[in-house]
């Protein structure tokens, strides 16, 4: 069940519900990230992209009438002795994503969807096939495809993708690799749908779908280190540049050149509150952030003096510092939980 | 154009010798520009008819359709004959895409929309912008049968053609009544179009109803049904919990190829299931009426209807999906005491009291948006100028409709005589000599033997292939 893996993403101190549920569905505002960062699941942004807000609700609401999670505060939740016990159960019996962070480095829904036009589209060539139904019919991907497919074909394609797959398929356990192949559509071979899976595997069809995204997680992390075939083509333009916004980035380099964020804000034509979301987000998202430049060694004593015994990081208050420092804003605040964040996980 | 080059383009085209009744007879009134109204049973091939058109006449082809399932399988069908110039524009269709589609429509040829797309501005001004060959209004029926009180922007298609400057319009259906067909051509605005209409009748297919005494029975009754006469079966249900419920559990008991289909699926298992059926791979679809719009397969055997279709032209749009090959078919419609409820219980769901239909008004007149489906479909009147008592009138006159639909469709599950007199009677045909082979009579048993449809020899649930075969089978290396 969904339920389950929800089950995953809590602990027993108190978690904002909300901002996990946007974690996964990929909302990538400022808290949202903050809080994939504090709960240490930035992995799984992006990774239930799409469903909506309300199928989360109600999972959530399964699990509290469980008597797995509790609500100790509005908009929380956390935990119950019993949830403790059934998450480690799951933990151990559930299949356990381990390439999910791929979804922030590269569009893997889009690739899943060509790659598996791709492979349909060279099985059907390869038997020569000319007349058979697309597995969809998504006029983007039918014309990505397309222009890939004319690109390489050559009387190779055939052998190199075989090659490619065979290479990827070896790396993984032989059940995962069986699964793989079984949900591809080919000649003659319509693929079987995760239900089918489940019933043969004896598993939970959300396990099927779970696993089945790892695996074009797992593709894609393969095919970016191995980049000279033709299903790494396919993966190529999908790479995210950098892991934030493009906005965001173009005020990063700016950045990088002045530490003037009211000269950056008059030159990207931006207001300043807007420049430092732009920050905070590249802050979160991006290992190395020269937290130093904006926190100076002023801005740094008092947040020090406060919070530098304590490793509960969401746990801090802003009033708390505000109240010794008045005149230091809830940015510095910001930015320097992210550091202590960072840098704890670091 | 001439019947001779017709035909040849038929041969050459589609390596036919010769068209399905009332194809050749729909084309060539459409080639002389006149709108049609065809009524053509299921399986004579209707989308042949807009597809030759489109092929002769220049410019685009617009199709109305009701359902995304069905735009999809439209396209990827249209695909597998080799038209490249394909598209759908659905809510499913991301915002980039659509916009792509719309902005290169003269590289289009064949447009599949819903009418609630075709209304938003965006695709109407793209519309006007290009020439259309030919507008056509798939399951026609839809206007008359959903438009009123399930989706009024199937009312407002007579409005937009106008908009996009009265094109040729080819409303198609399989099943209309005299009162839907005139529902259809006053409200699309073309009273003059030709009337081609064929019988609804499909003698190869064997008319049956059972009674049982309740669930329990029923559900035993289906076991039996799928294990002992010939498959490819359909079975049809009105809610997708019993769809999946009784889909695992054939599966489990019966040792038979069994799946569950309905909209609540991806697109992704959708597409498997229909290609594991197409190409014989599964014995058993439990599906809802979501499922078999664009199916397009020749053999399957037994129709099941295990709740009530919601009319009589339903019920032989869905059956009507058995023995497309012409060879003997069964339809079986599986009745409990107490199963019209169901029916009533969705008719329901689209009734408004006349409390709801004025509070709605008000809601109107302050300018919030509608907060729910009942106010979305509200909403189409109080922009159309309708007035309260109108809008009530209409909403009372459309339930006592459905109330008499239910008691034809129950006239046919309960009918003493011959059934398939009783359908035809409904669509206004005369009444056809019984056959051994034309329908059970009320409680006699089925005659399986005579109709040459006992079970055939079941074949096992294939195993999962391992990962190195599947790479062997799939992809051929030595071309």
């Amino acid at each position: 069940m969904f339920a389950d893996y929800l089950l995953l993403l809590f602990a027993t101190e108190p978690r904002r519900a909300k901002a996990i549920y946007n974690v996964c569905r990929g909302r990538r505002t400022v808290s949202t990230l903050f809080a994939g960062l504090t709960y240490q699941q930035l992995a799984w942004l992006d990774s239930w992209h799409g469903v909506p807000l309300a199928k989360f609700e109600a999972a959530a609401q399964t699990l509290i009438a469980a008597g797995w999670l509790q609500a100790p505060t509005d908009g929380y939740l956390a935990l119950t002795a019993a949830g403790q016990a059934q998450q480690a159960e799951l933990q151990q019996r559930l299949y356990q994503p381990v390439a999910w962070q791929q979804f922030r480095q590269a569009d893997v829904r889009r690739f899943t969807a060509l790659s598996q036009l791709a492979l349909q589209v060279v099985s059907e060539y390869s038997h020569q096939t000319k007349r058979y139904y697309p597995v969809t019919t998504d006029p983007g991907v039918q014309a990505t495809v397309k222009r890939w497919f004319r690109q390489w074909r050559k009387p190779m394609i055939v052998t190199q993708v075989v090659t490619e797959l065979h290479a990827f398929l070896a790396t993984l356990a032989p059940t995962q690799a069986t699964i793989f192949m079984n949900s591809v559509t080919g000649y003659d071979f319509p693929g079987q749908t995760d239900q089918q899976l489940a019933t043969a595997f004896k598993r939970t069809p959300v396990e099927i779908l779970v696993m089945r995204k790892d695996l074009s997680c797992q593709l894609v992390a393969w095919l970016r280190q191995q980049p000279t075939g033709p299903l790494a083509a396919l993966v190529k333009p999908l790479v995210k540049a950098n892991p934030v916004s493009t906005s965001a980035w173009q005020t990063y380099q700016a950045f990088q050149q002045t530490a003037d964020l009211s000269q950056i804000a008059t030159q990207r034509r931006l207001k300043l509150s807007t420049v430092r979301e732009h920050l905070l987000e590249t802050a979160i998202l991006t290992p190395g952030f020269p937290f130093e430049t904006i926190l100076t060694p002023e801005l740094l004593a008092p947040l020090t003096a406060v919070f530098g015994e304590s490793a509960s990081v969401a746990t801090w208050r802003f009033e708390q510092v505000q109240s010794v420092a008045p005149t230091l804003d809830f940015f510095c605040f910001r930015l320097y939980q992210i550091m202590r964040c960072q840098r704890a996980t670091a | 154009m001439q019947q001779r080059e017709i035909y040849q383009l038929l041969k050459q085209k589609y390596g036919f010798d010769e068209f399905r009744p009332g194809q050749y007879e729909v084309i060539a009134a459409l080639l002389t520009h006149q709108d049609v109204l065809a009524v053509l049973p299921t399986g004579t091939g209707k989308s042949l008819i807009y597809q030759f058109v489109g092929t002769v006449m220049p410019g685009l082809v617009v199709v109305v359709s009701p359902l995304i399932s069905l735009m999809q399988d439209q396209v990827a069908r249209l695909n597998y004959q080799g038209e490249k110039a394909v598209a759908a524009l659905t809510s499913q269709v991301d915002f980039g895409t659509r916009q792509a589609t719309l902005n290169h429509l003269a590289q289009v040829k064949f447009l599949f929309v819903s009418p609630e797309m075709l209304k938003q501005t965006a695709v109407l001004t793209a519309l006007q912008t290009v020439k259309i060959a030919l507008f056509v209004v798939d399951e026609a029926h839809c206007i008359s049968t959903w438009g009123p009180d399930f989706r009024p922007d199937y009312l407002g298609l007579g409005q937009l053609k106008q908009q996009l400057g009265q094109p040729l319009t080819l409303m198609l259906t399989a099943t209309a009544t005299a009162q839907v067909r005139q529902d259809i051509v006053t409200q699309l605005q073309v009273p003059t179009a030709k009337q081609v209409v064929y019988s609804v009748n499909r003698p190869n297919i064997y008319l049956a109803v059972e009674q049982v005494s309740n669930e329990a029975a029923k559900r035993e009754r289906l076991q039996q049904l799928v294990t002992t006469v010939a498959t490819p079966a359909i079975v049809y249900f009105s809610s997708k919990k019993q769809t999946d419920l009784i889909a695992e559990w054939l599966r489990q008991t019966t040792g038979l190829r069994v799946a569950a289909y309905h909209a609540g699926l991806s697109a992704e298992d959708r597409f498997k299931i229909q290609q594991q059926f197409m190409t014989g791979q599964l014995d058993v679809i439990c599906a809802t009426s979501a499922f078999g719009m664009g199916i397009n397969k020749a053999d399957i055997r037994m129709v099941v209807h295990y709740h009530l279709p919601t009319t009589l032209a339903d019920y032989v749009q869905e059956i009507g999906r058995a023995g497309r090959d012409g060879q003997q078919s069964l339809a079986m419609l599986l009745y409990a005491p107490g199963d019209e409820q169901l029916v009533r219980n969705l008719n329901e769901l689209t009734a408004a009291s006349t409390t709801q239909i004025q509070n709605d008004y008000q809601r109107f007149q302050h300018q919030q948006t509608p907060p729910d489906e009942l106010a979305a479909v509200l909403q189409f009147y109080w922009e159309h100028q309708y007035s309260v008592a109108q809008v009530e009138a209409l909403f009372t006159e459309r339930q006592q409709q459905k109330q008499r639909e239910l008691q034809q469709l129950l006239a046919y599950v309960q009918t003493t005589t011959c059934r398939r007199a009783t359908l035809l009677a409904h669509f206004g045909e005369p009444k056809p000599s019984h056959t051994a082979t034309c329908c059970q009579s009320a409680g006699s048993s089925l005659p399986l033997e005579t109709l040459g449809l006992q079970a055939a020899t079941k074949v096992e649930q294939t195993p999962i292939t391992s990962w190195e075969t599947l790479l062997d089978q799939l992809f051929l290396q030595k071309i």
